[in-house]
């Protein structure tokens, strides 16, 4: 107890840091693409003192928000490669180009590791008048321009979403962006909207409480944290080609880093990421875990940039077509 | 019984320990212009990562409720408001402090904190289900009507220039514009860099509006000699404690319902408050902008009210109420619970402790409040010389330290000398950092309630007037527009002529 | 100090150039998205940047009729000591960055005590090293706050002594 309140005071004292000679010698900065309170951010500061330990180093973590995290990628980038400053950043740096943000993605950065994955799932409102997709689909084509659906600007999950969803079924409907899923996610519950495709770790506890009802569970398999909840494959096999798809969380360096610290972060993070307290965290949200670090992750994030980047293009939101940049078709 | 845990905060020597330094440190976190709590309880997360729950807990919380507070001591003595929550309240706190009463406000607005805050608490404890289905009904038009009642609080604070006042509020919306459109991921005033894609950090315009212009003010005069503050009475008497609780409640109610409201806050509460005040006190004893007292109450006990409010829409349905609890949140993830609408049925026992928490944070924020009042007055009677390099460096430090970003020191300082010459023409700052505020709920909600009706105007004012909850935001809107111009006065001489 | 009723030095042009900046910004806010739909993401920054040129154009005209003010000398507007810090502001911010925060900061503060308490450079340089450690305690240790870090390793040093220190406790 004594300890506890001396600490709180002097916060100094913190990290217990077994002494090294090497990698790394001071403390180390992590910066979080978004703000603070986000899954982003709660997924960092959750697992990076799991980390600390192993590295021998502080990771001071800061929150650079702003252009869809692309102020906090472009500040990484400028930065010496020396392993000092990382990046820890959500899916969105994948989409930079196509979406005319910048011509930087995680293909200037070394992946230290891809944390998790998110699942995607479509939920109503629970006075909507449907329940599955099938009926959504026929409901809404009966009714253009109705029914409105929550959305986060170009490139954001809800319009990659429905974007898949577009590419098999038409779907003439109202957008209303918001400036994030949990803002969206309230207006939903408060009948602002009527449909909001969102990520299953942000709906869970709603859904859970019936405070509003899931449509469609947009993967490929069912998932633990909704058991009975088929996946959209079942109706619509067509989805297939694209699924399993969703949004992640990666921790990165930029290029150039020595092998010594990359080796280090790696080797520190995937065993973080590993912690009993973390893993529950992370599957409690509805999260797949992923923990790729090496090339696994890099096939990771290239599979992941051609499938995402080419249904924006074919669904007319991107800015730019994939093929300039050499980004090929899945 | 989950109840019991109301008492666990008091009763734990350990639980105690931690709210009542959180409550103490948050203070001085509110008081210091670019320290914030949203800061504070985001570097608490990692912080805290491997203490038990209710520990975090309690420190997080003592640190909301004084930094809230704690605001409003730099805005009263300093006219520097520690936090945006404390803009309303250097009004009229800092014509006190300049008349040596500074010890007099400082008493009464830190019991007029604590009495918002149990208000807040109260309702948070009472109506919490009820409440926050109430804000859940809060559609785009009627956040936009309630924006709109927020602009119109430029005609209180415009000073001598409504002309003047109606420039500075629309240059708060545009600098509110500034950035990546949230919604399209348009540029907008951005010319072409990528380091304002962000935006202007709202932090940076408010200390260089009211701390780095007032240090310039106040420089003028290096070598005059501070006031001196009489300390005569701290604790207010119980007479003026009961002359001003229909206020103080009245206020309380707007910073509860306000707080409630996700994404609305304090800053917004407590401006709010103030306009009220103002309009229903018929015969203040000063005028408001000289030192009313009721121009300090009204805010103090606003966004303390605005506390227990954020907390209503968190505990029942896991939406965060603000950003600090937004941030709260985040934490009970880490520590293993799932706030959502699950949490009361599942986990009755952490809405017991954290109200049970926000009682002691108030008590103790009380307690600190209306100690050592006299130290802190002192601050303001160090030498100017040393007083204001110290403000100077701890505005760069801390408009560097909002998002980590050296373009927003820049921008702070270009600010600050934009305020100083404002101030020294007859502008005022106040309705600048209002359009801040307010751009975003502005923009974003008129343009999901004009898509949410396909683009017509007719609809959308067919929707307001058939909804009961926007329709009496309208009429509020207009009565407050009407009062404001020059027609209501001159149908008040009209009436008032007729009658004698 | 300000009288409606009178112009003091510089508030004509001060009122020119606010115009000004509210036409170049009025500008700006019609290239974002035209005028396309009462939803585009240009509309609300051409209402307010609108609101912005009529009230600007309606003060500097008020403005400009107004007598000269008689009391109130370029001296009262902007006497020494606020251009002076003004400008000491300008340098601390541009070499904030290459320099570091520490040495940056202590200049800062010694010059500023030094020019306003006309005291000995010793007592400034104590008062300036108090002030600096303040700062640095709340914001660098408790608030980590990773300030630029220029010529002075911070991080290096900090690590250093946390080994000590917690080298000492093993």
């Amino acid at each position: 107890m004594k300890i506890k309140l001396f600490g709180a005071v002097a916060a100094l004292l913190v990290a217990a840091a077994p002494v090294m000679a090497e990698y790394p010698e001071k403390d180390i900065q992590g910066v979080i693409q978004w703000g603070a309170g986000g899954s982003t951010d709660t997924v960092m500061r959750a697992v990076t003192p799991h980390a600390e330990p192993m590295l021998g180093a502080k990771v001071v973590m800061q929150n650079m928000t702003g252009g869809v995290g692309a102020i906090a990628t472009k500040f990484v980038g400028a930065q010496e490669a020396d392993g000092y400053t990382l990046l820890m950043g959500a899916e969105n740096p994948q989409l930079y180009k196509v979406m005319g943000l910048g011509d930087s993605d995680y293909a200037d950065f070394t992946p230290i590791n891809v944390i998790a994955r998110g699942v995607p799932l479509i939920v109503a409102n629970n006075d909507a008048p449907f329940n599955t997709f099938k009926e959504m689909v026929e409901y809404v084509q009966a009714h253009p321009n109705e029914v409105k659906f929550g959305s986060t600007g170009p490139g954001g999950l809800p319009s990659v979403v429905t974007a898949m969803l577009t590419s098999e079924v038409e779907l003439p409907v109202t957008f209303v962006p918001y400036d994030g899923d949990g803002p969206a996610l309230t207006a939903l519950q408060g009948g602002a909207i009527d449909v909001m495709p969102a990520v299953l770790g942000a709906a869970i506890e709603g859904v859970k409480a019936g405070r509003m009802k899931v449509i469609a569970l947009v993967d490929s398999a069912e998932n633990p944290a909704l058991p009975g909840i088929a996946p959209i494959t079942v109706d619509y096999p067509g989805y297939e080609k694209f699924l399993p798809w969703g949004p992640f969380f990666g921790i990165f360096v930029k290029n150039g880093t020595p092998d010594e610290a990359v080796s280090k972060l790696v080797g520190a993070y995937a065993e973080a990421v590993k912690n009993p307290d973390f893993v529950a965290l992370i599957e409690g949200r509805g999260f797949s875990m992923l923990n790729l670090s090496g090339d696994e992750a890099r096939a990771f994030l290239d599979k992941w940039q051609s499938v995402t980047s080419w249904l924006v293009y074919d669904a007319g939101i991107a800015k730019a077509s994939p093929e300039e940049f050499g980004i090929p078709r899945p | 019984m989950d109840w019991t845990h109301f008492f666990m905060s008091w009763i734990d020597p350990q639980l105690l320990m931690l709210v009542a330094l959180g409550t103490f440190a948050g203070i001085y976190v509110g008081a210091i212009p670019g320290l914030s709590v949203t800061m504070a309880v985001s570097i608490l997360i990692s912080f805290t990562f491997s203490w038990e729950m209710f520990d975090a807990l309690s420190l997080m919380i003592g640190i909301y409720m004084g930094g809230v507070y704690g605001g409003s001591r730099t805005a009263i003595l300093l006219n520097i408001p520690g936090a945006p929550s404390a803009i309303a309240t250097a009004l009229d706190g800092y014509p006190l402090a300049k008349k040596g009463l500074a010890g007099e406000a400082i008493g009464l607005s830190t019991t007029m904190s604590a009495l918002g805050g149990l208000v807040g608490i109260v309702v948070l404890g009472i109506g919490a289900p009820a409440v926050s289905e109430f804000a859940l009904r809060f559609q785009p038009r009627d956040y936009l009507l309630l924006a709109i009642l927020g602009i119109l609080l430029v005609g209180s604070l415009s000073g001598e220039s409504l002309v003047k006042g109606i420039f500075a509020g629309a240059l708060g919306l545009t600098i509110g514009c500034v950035g990546l459109d949230p919604l399209t991921a348009q540029e907008r005033f951005t010319f072409g860099q990528i380091e304002l894609w962000g935006g202007i950090s709202f932090i940076a315009v408010m200390i260089g509006l009211f701390g780095v212009s007032e240090a310039l003010m106040q420089l003028q005069h290096v070598d005059t000699a501070a006031v001196k503050q009489v300390i005569r009475r701290i604790v207010p008497e119980w007479r003026s404690v009961v002359k001003y609780l229909p206020l103080s409640l009245q206020s309380s109610a707007i910073g509860v319902i306000i707080g409630a409201l996700p994404g609305t806050g304090g800053d917004i509460a407590a401006l709010m408050a103030y306009d009220q005040a103002k309009r229903v006190t018929k015969n203040p004893e000063t005028p408001f902008g000289e030192g009313a007292k009721e121009g300090l109450i009204a805010p103090e006990a606003a966004n303390n009210a605005a506390v227990g409010g954020a907390f209503v829409p968190m505990l029942t349905l896991g939406i965060p109420g603000d950003a600090v609890t937004a941030i709260i949140i985040g934490a009970m993830f880490i520590h293993g619970l799932n706030p959502g609408p699950m949490l009361m049925i599942e986990r009755p026992e952490m809405f017991w402790f954290i109200l049970g928490a926000l009682v002691l944070a108030t008590f103790f924020m009380l307690v600190f409040g209306l100690t050592g009042i006299r130290l802190f007055v002192k601050i303001v009677e160090l030498p100017r010389a040393v007083l204001f390099p110290l403000i100077l460096l701890l505005s760069i430090v801390g408009a560097f330290a909002v998002n980590n970003s050296i373009i927003d020191v820049y921008f702070m300082l270009g600010f600050g000398v934009l305020g100083y010459f404002m101030k020294m023409y007859g502008y005022q700052v106040g309705p600048v950092i209002l359009g801040v505020i307010l751009s975003r709920l502005i923009d974003d909600n008129w343009r999901r309630a004009i898509i949410s009706e396909q683009e017509s105007l007719p609809r959308l004012f067919h929707g307001i007037f058939t909804s009961p909850l926007s329709a009496v935001l309208m009429i509020a809107v207009i009565l407050v527009f009407v009062s404001n111009t020059p027609l209501w006065a001159w149908g008040k001489r009209r009436l008032s002529r007729g009658r004698s | 100090m300000h009288d409606p009723a009178r112009r003091l030095p510089g508030e004509g042009v001060f009122s020119l150039l606010l115009t000004g900046i509210s036409l170049f910004l009025f500008y700006q806010a019609t290239q974002i998205s035209g005028f396309e739909a009462l939803s585009a993401p240009g509309s609300f920054p051409l209402f307010s940047t609108g609101c912005m040129v009529i009230t600007s154009a309606l003060v500097a005209l008020r403005t400009l009729r107004l007598p000269h003010s008689e009391e109130h000398g370029w001296q009262a507007i902007l006497p020494g000591f606020v251009i002076f810090m003004t400008v000491l502001m300008l340098f601390y911010a541009l070499a904030l960055k290459p320099v570091g925060f520490l040495p940056t900061s202590f200049v800062f503060l010694l010059i500023a005590t030094k020019v306003m308490m006309r005291t000995s450079i010793a007592r400034a340089a104590l008062i300036a090293a108090l002030s600096l450690i303040l700062v640095y305690v709340v914001f660098r240790l408790v608030f980590s706050v990773l300030m630029p870090e220029g010529i002075v390793p911070e991080r290096e040093l900090i690590s250093a002594m946390r080994r000590l220190l917690s080298g000492g406790a093993e």
